[in-house]
């Protein structure tokens, strides 16, 4: 109990200074924000293209995929501030910095995740939150007990899209580089996810269910919060994004762990 | 009880084989063949409370992996270390408390914060006490002269700078230890000096036992009383800097540019170890003859454009060690006798 | 003595071997992505707009395989790098022009990546897949010449973001108008003829059109007869304002190089 009441401690601490640092480049930050901010608004301009002679995909009209990109967006920004930097992991091992983190009476993981609070990740908050407002009044939504599956969805899609950054950072532990990954797996994984999986194959639906757990980061919750059945899945599972993010997460940490121990075992 | 006690040290690296070609790339997708490469061989030594060790060698002799074993980062292959009766790899937190850890190239501080906060922030880290952290940042202020850029991100600093303030930061929580990893590479001679004194004050005035590792010679010789040698991760000598000084140290290498046709090249009282065109290395025992008196003999021949003289290197140092065969019983002799010491 | 660059790109290509894959392999993977969502918005349709399924595949298919030759060249990020670095400040020194060596080392990656990747791969793809193109030998030489006028115009614009740099500390904002454009203007991943009459109209009147759009409908016999010429000759004219803008804007950097030294 003392231990978690310090590591917040610390965690908040050291996410000061990492902000303070962050705020050093103050054009940046903006240009930073304002730039994923329409990266994302392009996107969603695409969407709105694509509709526009088709009327709908899948039976998802443009409202609704706007909703599911943007519940998407919502979570993979509070996944950014906390696990964004897991990215550049590798780096800290090719070029040896990586070691400061074993030579501090602190846990390694702990450590090297609080080094860094991506503020960057408020362009994020900002076009996710507007367009989840946008698209809840247009499709005249009426939530109470959905909120919580709501929040439900963003944690455990933090978590889910969090352990995958954290999962492929591990690769590093073993083969020094592990950025390429990143573009091979988890961005194409996150693009595919930005429309309803009902249009993929059976394959890939199982893939993003049950082992790379990424339905459950928008889609699943939004079938019960559109209140849209699926052909595939019970809208119930859904519910269960939480639970999926937190078992996820934590085999991925497991998998981190075992790296961290191959690097001890044989350096870089 | 010594302090740090390392006994019959081991630490075996994998080498993934490298294949040439497309061919042997795809094979070695499916089938990799391995190297197993010793960086560190049956070293053993003991450190006592308040000594300041050299730990030296050339590039790739394995000095840094037993820097990473003792300070908890690498596992052993085989082979025992305590530090302070804990095994580094097993309680590694714990052992961090009771080192200072300062690697040369790569700074342990926050790359974009004002130095002070690094301090800031390690003081959380270690959970140092508020008086003592106040003392210490004191007692480095004044003789690192740390006040002129505690205000300046860390991306700012000069060299020198940097390390003066990595160091402090390694001593902020009271360390018993602090390894030391290269600690004056790339600085210039003014701050070389500076690291030297502090050095030596921190370990005088605070106990504080100290192991460096360099391939500075020059290092050595200012702080060290013990050196221990290592070459090809093996221990070729442990013991007094004074004796191996007596050794080697009497050998210098004299480096001239010549000025015209130089080919047959020779002086009496040094042996010409290395020619590149017109620059000649000569080495000479200065016992035997001095360095004006060479300088004089070259002169009257030729024309001297330039000069310089060094002392031995480690490399030539390994190398009359292999020739002359200081035999291992001397070295442990040698250890025995600095252990009653 | 430009081809030089070309050839050491193309032996710098071949020794990142693994670095193609990788591309390849995601490339392929937006391409089936693509597929599925056009596959789904056209379920239970014939036709759209006078468009078949199988035209809109052939459609995104050489899209894909005509962005990922695209994308083996230098990308705007690493032109800005080099500003940044002063690398090319560095090579004004040397005696050649530094835009045209760009275009040639490009050439060589490029030319490499299309015969060990995207050659092989997308022939295996049409053969399998099967999508509706009714190609001309004429028509195949039309789009061919329209596909690398479509290149060179993305490659003048691109030069042109990247040296923009030199005037601006930070290029989040410059990049971000860059690759929006480039994606929806484009036509790379939705064709102009689905896009609301005010928008068409919009994009008709941009050059990003000129890069995928018009070699795309060629190649799939969207744009036939007398309207193939004209739609090379307004990618003829597009190329040629874009070359302008791009010496002039390439001038004036040079300058602030000479004066100021990067």
């Amino acid at each position: 109990m003392v231990s978690i009441m310090r590591g917040i401690g610390l965690y908040s601490y050291m996410v000061g200074a990492s902000i303070r640092a962050q705020l050093q480049y103050r054009y940046a930050f903006v240009m930073n924000i304002l730039g994923w901010a329409m990266t994302y608004a392009g996107t969603a301009v695409t969407m709105w293209v694509l509709l526009y002679s088709f009327g709908a995909l899948d039976g998802w009209i443009f409202w609704e995929l706007i909703f599911l990109f943007a519940l998407a967006v919502l979570s993979w920004g509070v996944c950014m501030i906390f696990f964004f930097h897991f990215r550049s992991l590798d780096q800290y091992i090719v070029n040896g910095t990586f070691d400061r983190f074993l030579v501090r009476p602190i846990h390694p993981f702990f450590h090297f995740m609080a080094m860094k609070f991506d503020v960057g990740a408020f362009g994020q908050f900002l076009f996710s939150i507007a367009a989840v407002g946008l698209a809840y009044s247009n499709l005249h939504l009426h939530w109470t007990w959905q909120w919580l599956v709501f929040l439900g969805a963003v944690i455990g899609g933090a978590l889910i899209q969090g352990g995958l950054l954290v999962a492929i950072s591990s690769v590093a532990f073993w083969t020094t580089r592990s950025e390429r990954l990143y573009w091979v797996i988890m961005w194409p994984l996150k693009s595919l996810m930005n429309y309803p999986l009902s249009i993929y194959p059976r394959l890939v639906q199982l893939l993003v269910v049950f082992i790379l757990p990424f339905a459950f980061v928008n889609y699943l919750p939004a079938l019960i919060l559109l209140g849209k059945t699926g052909r595939v899945f019970a809208p119930f599972w859904g519910a269960l994004s939480p639970l999926v993010g937190a078992i996820f997460f934590a085999l991925c940490f497991r998998f981190w762990m075992l790296g961290l121990d191959r690097y001890k075992s044989a350096g870089s | 009880m010594s302090l740090i006690e390392v006994n019959h040290l081991y630490k075996e690296f994998q080498v993934a084989k490298r294949q040439a070609g497309l061919w042997g790339a795809l094979r070695s997708l499916l089938r990799r063949e391995y190297l197993t490469k010793t960086a560190v061989r049956d070293v053993s030594f003991a450190v006592n409370q308040g000594e300041m060790v050299g730990y030296v060698g050339p590039n790739g002799a394995g000095k840094s992996t037993t820097i990473k074993m003792l300070t908890g980062i690498l596992v052993p292959t085989s082979g025992e270390i305590r530090v302070n009766n804990l095994i580094p790899y097993k309680e590694r937190q714990k052992n961090a408390r009771q080192i200072g850890v300062v690697f040369g190239q790569r700074t342990q501080l926050w790359w974009d914060l004002p130095t002070i906060e690094s301090f800031e922030l390690l003081k959380q880290v270690f959970q140092i006490p508020d008086h003592r952290y106040k003392q210490n940042m004191a007692t480095f202020a004044d003789i690192l002269g740390l006040d002129e850029f505690l205000n300046t991100p860390v991306r700012q600093l000069s060299l020198g700078q940097r390390m003066r303030a990595d160091i402090a930061a390694s001593l902020l929580h009271d360390p018993l230890i602090l390894f030391l990893d290269e600690p004056t590479i790339g600085l210039d001679v003014l701050a070389k000096e500076r690291m030297r004194q502090f050095i030596t004050e921190i370990n005088r005035e605070r106990g504080v036992t100290v192991i460096l590792t360099t391939h500075d010679m020059s290092d050595i010789e200012k702080l060290c009383r013990r050196m221990i040698l290592i070459d090809n991760g093996q221990v070729m000598y442990d013991g007094e800097l004074v004796l191996i000084k007596d050794l080697f140290g009497k050998e210098r290498v004299l480096i001239v540019d010549l000025e015209g046709e130089t080919d047959s090249f020779s002086v009496a009282g040094a042996q010409l170890v290395k020619e590149e065109g017109n620059r000649k290395w000569l080495r000479f025992n200065r016992e035997l003859t001095t360095a004006s008196q060479l300088i004089n003999r070259i002169s009257e021949k030729y024309e001297i454009k330039d000069l310089t003289i060094k002392d031995t290197e480690i490399e030539e140092m390994i190398r009359h060690i292999y020739e002359k065969g200081l035999a291992v019983y001397e070295m442990n002799s040698c250890r025995i006798e600095n252990n009653k010491f | 003595m430009y081809w030089e660059f070309s050839r050491k790109s193309f032996q710098r290509s071949a020794a990142y071997r693994f670095d193609v894959w990788t591309r390849i392999a995601g490339n392929i993977m937006f391409l089936f992505m693509w597929g599925f969502i056009w596959y789904a918005l056209y379920y239970g349709k014939e036709t759209v707009g006078g468009v078949s399924f199988q035209a809109m595949l052939g459609y995104i298919m050489i899209s894909q395989a005509l962005q990922g030759i695209h994308g083996a060249g230098a990308q705007l990020w690493e032109i800005q790098e080099r500003v940044r670095t002063g690398d090319i400040a560095m090579e004004m020194l040397r005696p050649y022009d530094y835009t045209t060596r760009m275009l040639f080392s490009d050439l060589g990656s490029i030319f490499f990546y299309f015969i060990t990747a995207v050659l092989p791969l997308y022939t295996v793809l049409f053969l399998v897949l099967k999508p509706s193109v009714s190609l001309t030998l004429a028509q195949m030489g039309l789009f061919i010449v329209s596909a690398v006028l479509g290149f060179l115009i993305r490659f003048c614009i691109e030069m042109t973001f990247g040296l923009f740099t030199f005037w601006l500390i930070e290029t989040g904002g410059v990049e971000d108008v860059f690759y929006f454009s480039i994606s929806l203007f484009s036509g790379s991943l939705v064709p102009l003829w689905f896009f609301p009459g005010w928008l068409e109209q919009v994009a008709h009147y941009l050059p990003f059109q000129a890069i995928f759009f018009v070699p795309n409908s060629i190649f799939v016999g969207q744009l036939k007869g007398p309207d193939i010429f004209n739609a090379l000759l307004g990618q003829a004219i597009w190329l040629l304002l874009c070359f302008v803008i791009l010496r002039l804007v390439w001038h004036r950097a040079s300058m602030k190089i000479v004066i100021q030294g990067g």
